[in-house]
C-alpha cells in the first residue's frame, strides 16, 4: 500500500492550541515520514474590516499589520526550530489575506493530504461556529482535517520522540 | 476564539451610570478589576484614553469599541457595557452610544486581539441583537442573549 500520508500542513495561528498541533505534526510526519509545511496567515481580511467598520484608525491597521507580521515570523521559526529537534525538515509560509481561503489554496497548490489544526474553541452559539477561521477552514479544504488534542499528551509524544 | 469566552456576568455592566465618555471607559476599566480581570486601574484607563485620543472608536448605530494593548493584562480580556440612556462618545454619526464593548489585549497577543475585535464589527452589523442586549434588564441576560445568538 501507498504511504496514506504524504504531504501535511499544520496551520499555526500563534494559539497554543496551534504550537501543540505543529507538535503532533512532527510527530505524524516523522511516522509517516511525510513532508510537513507550516502555514500562518496575516489575517488582512479582519484588518481591513476594522478599518471599514471604523473600529481601527489607519495608523493601528499598518501597526497592527506589522505586529501579525512579527507574530508570523516568530512562530514558524518556534515550529521550525520544534522540527529540527526531531531532524525534519519544515517548509514554512507566510501568507496575508482571508485565512480560509489561504488554507484552501495552501493545501491544493500542495497537493496536501492532510490539514493538521489545534482545538477549536467550544461552540456555544451558532455565531462562534459560523466564524471560526480554522473551523471555516476545516469544512471546506478538499483533504482530511485532524484537530489535535490533549496537550499532555502530545508533548509527551513529541517529547519522547528520538 | 470565541467572543462568549470573553464574557461573563462579572464583566458586564447594566446598566452603566457614567454619563460621559470617560466616566464610561473608567466604570468599564473598575467592572474588570472588582472582576479580578486587572490590578490597577489607572494604567488600563490612560491606555485606552490614549487611544481614543487618536480617533473616536464610537461606532454608528450606538455601539463604541473602546480598545487597547496593554501589559496589564495577560490574555485578551473583555468588559461590556450598556447604557440606554445613551453617552455622547464622540461617536462618527453624532448619536449618542449605548453599547460599549471594551477590548484589552497584551501587546503579543495582536491576532486574538483582531479576531475579536473583528468579532465584534459582525456582531454590530446586527441591529436587532444590539438592539436586545440594551434592552436587556441584567448581565446575566446579556450573556444569555450571546449564548443564544
Amino acid at each position: 500500500m501507498d504511504r496514506p500520508i504524504k504531504r501535511i500542513l499544520v496551520f499555526v495561528d500563534g494559539t497554543e492550541g496551534s504550537i501543540t498541533a505543529a507538535q503532533y505534526a512532527v510527530c505524524l510526519a516523522r511516522a509517516y515520514q511525510a513532508e510537513l509545511t507550516a502555514l500562518y496567515v496575516v489575517n488582512t481580511r479582519a484588518l481591513g474590516e476594522l478599518l471599514k467598520a471604523r473600529i481601527f484608525i489607519q495608523a493601528e491597521e499598518e501597526e497592527y499589520k506589522r505586529d501579525l507580521e512579527q507574530d508570523a515570523n516568530r512562530y514558524l521559526n518556534h515550529v521550525r526550530s520544534l522540527a529540527r529537534k526531531k531532524g525534519l525538515a519544515v517548509e514554512t509560509v507566510s501568507a496575508s489575506g482571508n485565512v480560509q481561503q489561504e488554507i484552501k489554496d495552501c493545501v491544493r497548490e500542495r497537493e496536501i493530504d492532510l490539514l493538521v489544526i489545534g482545538e477549536l474553541s467550544r461552540v456555544r452559539s451558532r455565531r462562534d461556529e459560523f466564524y471560526d477561521e480554522a473551523e471555516r477552514a476545516m469544512r471546506s479544504v478538499p483533504c482530511s482535517v485532524l484537530v489535535v488534542k490533549d496537550e499532555e499528551r502530545v508533548w509527551q509524544l513529541y517529547d519522547s520522540l528520538t | 476564539m470565541a467572543l462568549l469566552d470573553l464574557i461573563d456576568a462579572d464583566v458586564v455592566k447594566v446598566p452603566l451610570q457614567g454619563r460621559t465618555k470617560t466616566e464610561v471607559i473608567r466604570e468599564l476599566v473598575e467592572t474588570l478589576r472588582d472582576a479580578g480581570r486587572i490590578g490597577e486601574v489607572q494604567p488600563v484607563y490612560d491606555a485606552v484614553i490614549a487611544r481614543e485620543n487618536m480617533g473616536s472608536t464610537g461606532l454608528e448605530s450606538g455601539i463604541a469599541v473602546p480598545h487597547a494593548k496593554t501589559r496589564a493584562v495577560r490574555k485578551l480580556t473583555m468588559a461590556l457595557g450598556v447604557s440606554p440612556p445613551g453617552v455622547d462618545f464622540e461617536a462618527i454619526d453624532g448619536n449618542p452610544s449605548r453599547l460599549f464593548f471594551l477590548l484589552l489585549a497584551p501587546p503579543d497577543q495582536s491576532g486574538p486581539h483582531i479576531q475579536a475585535l473583528a468579532e465584534i464589527a459582525r456582531i454590530t452589523r446586527s441591529q436587532s441583537f444590539c438592539n436586545a442586549i440594551v434592552n436587556a434588564r441584567s448581565a446575566q441576560a446579556v450573556v444569555e442573549l450571546f449564548s443564544e445568538e
